[in-house]
């Protein structure tokens, strides 16, 4: 959720925005609008701003046809929109609607401060990410992939066309909207979707699908044997793993990988440091046969 | 293989990272060993194979997920190259997996680099915007970045694509089956890291018992993904309306 100062500021700024949509910009400038955000949001993708400067070029459209004769002004607006800025860019998409919207009634005359602009913006796409990345990141891409990687496995290569068509569909439903939504609704439709009822509800079932679904995936798809035996007399060797995990809970190995993983990045380890992990361990224990 | 061919898979690869199919629709398609694998095998005459190789691939970074411009592996030169590999090299399934492992992790040098090398390009864009050039704000944002984006991915693969596959095939034979085991106890473990990657935005509060849940349901019964795909809808539908009940009641 954005803090409650940016709650106020958004209140105040932009509660009349439905009925003013279409003033100053056609349609033609805001599809334009949305259309550099489609495309280029990660065209300039770079470590001091992210999508900053994506952001920026969507906003190029709007700043000529607002200030079409005024240099200044456009250049006092882009200025604002070449800070840093990183989304999920589906959902993040009705972030550049409603800052589209502001900027339109800030040159309709409407007393909106720049900063508070900014701050919107800002406050925003963390929420935003957050829904965006465990929804679409988070659920929809395993599942699908998870269904298209089963069939596909046998080589029928109907399915990875099926797959992009639907990510094409799933991208563009979420994308599209939530740009109109964001213009057309402004600041307070985004807020309630943020704290509305429904889509809390939608969230809260789709991370319960999620984490049963990647449960599966790690039982279908991780692998870790243990292969240590150990000699006992005559008989044959006690396998670790066959005599001793796989009657208790198999694939307790990946089980145990994966939730370490998992702490491990909670605790503030990045993913490329825990790759490196695995890799050791990996050598290590191919090298020593304790993995086989 | 001929030029003309790997020339293509270097266009591959460009076009699953670039954003001349829209940012994240390329993301999310050619960008997965799936369909690029997939597509690969198309340039290459055998799409059966391609697709075969690219899903077992694509299992290895089923969970990966992008945030905060931080990836782990490049899934998508990993899926070109292991299917480009596999077909013209007569890799079996295996051998090309094991592959993509270090294929995969020397891709993410090239993640590191242009996310570095870019901000030039940002800081270009700063002084257009401070002289008035908002017509021309595009070069900076999607002419120069994405012209090094070509450079950096296409040829590279070009000639990984052109030239390795007889290197490659020679490493492998040198180094024998040691370190064939390692890489493929490797790509076994790989998909640990996406999952638990996926984990940290949705392993929360109730949610994080139906993770144990689907992990024993399919360790004990062996149901395919899409049976506990269809449980999973069902347990949270049936969740969310026992918690709606609950609170109904509570107000009452």
């Amino acid at each position: 959720m954005p803090d409650m100062e940016n709650k106020d500021v958004m209140s105040e700024e932009t509660t009349e925005k439905s009925k003013s949509a279409y003033s100053l910009l056609g349609k033609k400038d805001v599809k334009c609008s949305w259309l550099i955000w489609l495309f280029n949001n990660q065209a300039n993708y770079n470590y001091e701003r992210m999508m900053g400067i994506g952001f920026l070029h969507s906003m190029v459209p709007v700043a000529r046809k607002l200030y079409k004769d005024d240099v200044d002004k456009q250049r006092e607006m882009l200025q604002r929109h070449t800070g840093f800025f990183n989304c999920e860019p589906c959902v993040g998409s009705a972030v550049a609607g409603l800052t589209v919207a502001m900027e339109e009634q800030k040159a309709a005359g409407e007393e909106i401060d720049g900063e508070a602009i900014t701050s919107v913006k800002t406050g925003l796409m963390g929420p935003l990410s957050g829904i965006g990345d465990s929804v679409i990141q988070g659920v929809i891409v395993p599942l699908l992939l998870a269904f298209a990687i089963d069939m596909a496995s046998k080589g029928s290569f109907v399915v990875p066309i099926i797959f992009s068509l639907v990510m094409v569909a799933v991208v563009f439903g979420i994308s599209y909207p939530l740009f109109m939504l964001g213009y057309k609704q402004g600041s307070n439709a985004i807020l309630n979707i943020l704290e509305n009822g429904i889509i809390n509800k939608i969230i809260a079932g789709a991370n319960i699908m999620g984490c049963m679904v990647l449960g599966a995936l790690v039982a279908n798809y991780v692998s870790m044997n243990c292969g240590i035996s150990i000699p006992q007399g005559e008989g044959d060797p006690f396998s670790i793993q066959a005599q001793l995990f796989d009657v208790i809970v198999p694939s307790l190995l990946p089980l145990l990988l994966t939730l370490g993983s998992y702490k491990l990045m909670k605790k503030g380890w990045s993913s490329i440091k825990v790759l490196i992990l695995i890799v050791v361990i990996g050598i290590i224990g191919g090298l020593t046969g304790i993995l086989a | 293989m001929n030029v003309f061919q790997a020339i293509l898979l270097g266009i591959l690869y460009y076009l699953g990272n670039s954003s001349i199919i829209a940012g994240p629709v390329g993301y999310y398609t050619v960008y997965r060993p799936l369909v690029g694998g997939f597509l690969a095998g198309v340039v290459l005459g055998d799409p059966v194979t391609g697709t075969m190789v690219g899903a077992t691939i694509n299992l290895m970074y089923i969970g990966f997920i992008s945030a905060g411009g931080a990836l782990p592996g490049d899934m998508c030169l990993a899926g070109i190259l292991g299917a480009a590999l596999s077909i013209s090299g007569g890799m079996d399934t295996e051998a090309a997996l094991a592959l993509a492992v270090p294929i995969g992790l020397i891709g993410t040098l090239l993640w590191f680099g242009r996310l570095t090398l870019d901000s030039i390009f940002a800081h270009m864009a700063d002084k257009m915007v401070e002289e008035g050039k908002s017509d021309k704000i595009w070069i900076p944002s999607v002419l120069l970045p994405q012209l090094m984006l070509f450079i950096m991915t296409a040829v590279p693969c070009f000639l990984a694509a052109y030239f390795g596959t007889t290197a490659i095939q020679g490493a492998i034979d040198a180094l024998g089956g040691t370190v064939l085991g390692i890489l493929i106890i490797i790509g076994g473990m790989m998909p640990a890291l996406g999952i638990g990657l996926t984990l940290l935005y949705i392993f929360k509060g109730d949610a994080r018992v139906f993770f144990f849940l689907g992990f024993l349901i399919t360790v004990y019964s062996g149901l395919s993904m899409i049976a506990v795909g269809f449980l999973s809808l069902c347990a949270a539908i049936v969740y969310t309306q026992l918690k709606n009940a609950k609170g109904g009641e509570a107000n009452a």
